[in-house]
């Protein structure tokens, strides 16, 4: 008896343990592979943004601001659920619940958690504009070799 | 007489030994499918006004369902790139396409109009009493599948509704980081963002979102009602057919019943058939809509969640966290926990268990009403903590807002009736009552008064020209 007890613990241990394994390995299909790491934008020529106006980058979903002192870049994603924003005379405004930001991307009203982040701005060998949305820099801080 | 039929003979013997009753009864016994009633179903489960049919009439709409999707999923093709186009081809090319999509999308509507009063009816009923705990978990879990599969496909046709839709739901999923962002462990424990990479496999809405959607619009979550509803079926019988009030309890053998075949079986065609007709007839005079193609770089204003969803979308508005995961969470426990916490056996099958609840019942949605829309006029008309004190922390917005005191208040105002009537069905009754009126009044402003921005609006005539 003690014989058939210790098997059939040790088929009930097995059979538990290979279900674990599968349902996680299976459970894991839904993850692919893809990098974390946000690749870097390159935008063309900065004289192409006009001076003191956020210029919409609809494929990047970014807003990118020039004025006499250099380039920002935020990102038009609200932080509440992820429409795109509406950049308006003093800020920017959510379409779909109402929040609103500053010209500084900070919240001034509405459902949204956080302020907007902005980017790091950098300038490629050949002149061009780069973005690195994985890289978030302060609000004020602006790339000024243009 | 072989053994089959001796054993078919006992199982269908009628104590009047008329010879007629025992072919009805035969006829039920031998077919698998007319098995779905008993051979003789109580005379109380009859009554249209006991169960309006929406049960069935709920089987039946998923019928629907099921005929008119194999037609789509024919010509469908689940790209990005081809989705829109594949879905004008089904309504311009395809002989009856129109219909048949108009079919699809009216009855889809009319099952989350009729899940609804089915939770209505067997609630205020007091169905879930009596043993049939089970089947009530199993039927508010078919709930939320059918709501589940309607917006599911909501995002195939990918127009512009499809789209944003789905890019709101999908953050609504990965709201928990508000919670996890004021805590600081984002970083480290992103339970919101897990769950919205799992839905949609990625940041934004794209192809991995849509080619999800599309295995669960079309194998997983319809093959999971099928199992559901089998056993939501079947456990109508083991539970000894529909609930029914107390008097009737001890019929349990022929008493006060009747044969179900024909005239039950032919009732039930015949709802059948009138489903079809009411959906056909919706299908010819309105079309399903379907806007300009997806695009993902600018919304429209207002963008909005399906109907059913837009109660959530109000809530959203307050807060994320709030409002798309911890009330509606609530809500399902409540729901789910009803018939654990309530086991006052003797109120079963009865409609407001009488007339104490019936008066229970209009207080508490009365009272709900007024305190939902006292507060939606407080926060429409003098706007609620951020615009009063700029700057406030984000966990008073997150723990004060519309959406957690209503579900404050109510659970209050459910456990101190539950205490003075020294019972859990009163209590019950306020949650159910309340939460549902709150459901309501939140859904209706969410669709009708709300506009560009999620402003308030007394009607769309009213909206600025974009």
């Amino acid at each position: 008896m003690i014989r058939r007890q210790f098997l059939h613990k040790t088929a009930l241990i097995l059979a538990a343990s290979t279900g674990v394994v599968a349902a996680l390995s299976y459970f894991r299909q839904f993850f692919p592979r893809i990098a974390g790491k946000k690749r870097r934008i390159t935008l063309g020529d900065s004289a192409r943004f006009p001076v003191d106006t956020f210029t919409y980058i609809d494929e990047h979903k970014l807003f990118v601001y020039r004025d006499h002192e250099g380039i920002r870049a935020v990102t038009a994603i609200c932080t509440h659920l992820g429409c795109t924003l509406e950049s308006t005379t003093d800020g920017f405004e959510c379409p779909c619940h109402g929040s609103c930001y500053n010209s500084q991307g900070e919240v001034l009203s509405g459902p949204a958690p956080r302020d907007l982040s902005w980017f790091s701005v950098n300038k490629s060998s050949d002149g061009k504009v780069l973005i690195d949305p994985g890289k978030t820099v302060a609000a004020d801080e602006k790339f000024t070799n243009t | 007489m072989s053994a089959k039929e001796q054993d078919i003979e006992r199982s269908t013997a009628d104590r009047t030994g008329d010879p007629d009753r025992k072919r009805r009864a035969g006829i039920i016994t031998r077919n698998f499918f007319l098995h779905i009633h008993a051979t003789r179903v109580h005379v109380h489960s009859m009554k249209p006004t006991y169960t309006f049919g929406l049960g069935i009439i709920l089987g039946f709409l998923f019928l629907i369902m099921v005929f008119t999707g194999l037609i789509l999923i024919i010509y469908y093709t689940p790209s990005v790139e081809a989705a829109y186009r594949s879905v004008k081809d089904i309504v311009y090319l395809v002989p009856g396409g129109r219909i048949i999509r108009n079919m699809h999308r009216w009855a889809s509507q009319g099952m989350v109009i009729v899940v609804f009063l089915h939770l209505l009816r067997v609630f205020y009923t007091g169905s879930y009493l009596g043993k049939r705990s089970l089947n009530w978990v199993i039927g508010v879990a078919l709930m939320v599948i059918v709501l589940l599969s309607n917006f599911s496909g909501y995002l195939l046709p990918w127009d512009q509704l499809a789209y944003w839709a789905v890019t709101i739901g999908s953050n609504i999923a990965a709201s928990a980081r508000e919670l996890t962002d004021l805590i600081g462990i984002t970083s480290f424990f992103d339970p919101g963002g897990f769950l919205k990479k799992m839905l949609i496999g990625g940041e934004s809405v794209g192809q991995p979102a849509l080619s999800r959607f599309f295995a669960l619009h079309v194998i997983l979550l319809p093959l999971s009602i099928i199992v559901l509803m089998a056993i939501h079926f079947w456990r109508i019988r083991k539970d000894g057919g529909l609930s029914r009030p107390v008097r009737y309890l001890k019929d349990r053998g022929t008493e006060n019943k009747l044969l179900a075949w024909p005239v039950l079986m032919w009732t039930e065609l015949a709802l059948l058939l009138g489903v079809v007709a009411v959906v056909l007839l919706v299908a010819i005079f309105a079309d399903a809509p379907l806007l300009e193609q997806a695009n993902p770089a600018h919304p429209d204003n207002p963008a909005k969640s399906p109907w059913y969803f837009l109660g959530i979308q109000e809530l959203v508005s307050y807060s994320a966290f709030a409002g798309g995961l911890l009330i509606p969470v609530l809500y399902l426990v409540f729901l789910f926990s009803i018939p654990y916490k309530d086991r006052e056996d003797e109120y079963v099958g009865q409609w407001f268990s009488g007339n104490e609840g019936k008066k229970l019942v209009l207080w508490s949605a009365g009272a709900a009403l007024l305190a939902v829309v006292l507060q939606l006029f407080v926060l429409i008309r003098f706007g609620w903590l951020k615009d009063w004190i700029p700057g406030i922390s984000q966990w008073f917005v997150l723990l004060i807002n519309p959406a957690t005191i209503t579900a404050g208040l109510f659970i209050l105002a459910a456990e101190m009736v539950k205490r003075r009537k020294k019972s859990s069905r009163m209590g019950a009754l306020v949650l159910f009552t309340c939460s549902f009126v709150a459901l309501v009044v939140f859904t209706v402003v969410g669709i009708w008064f709300r506009g560009p921005n999620w402003e308030f609006f007394w009607s769309a005539a009213q909206w600025p020209v974009q």
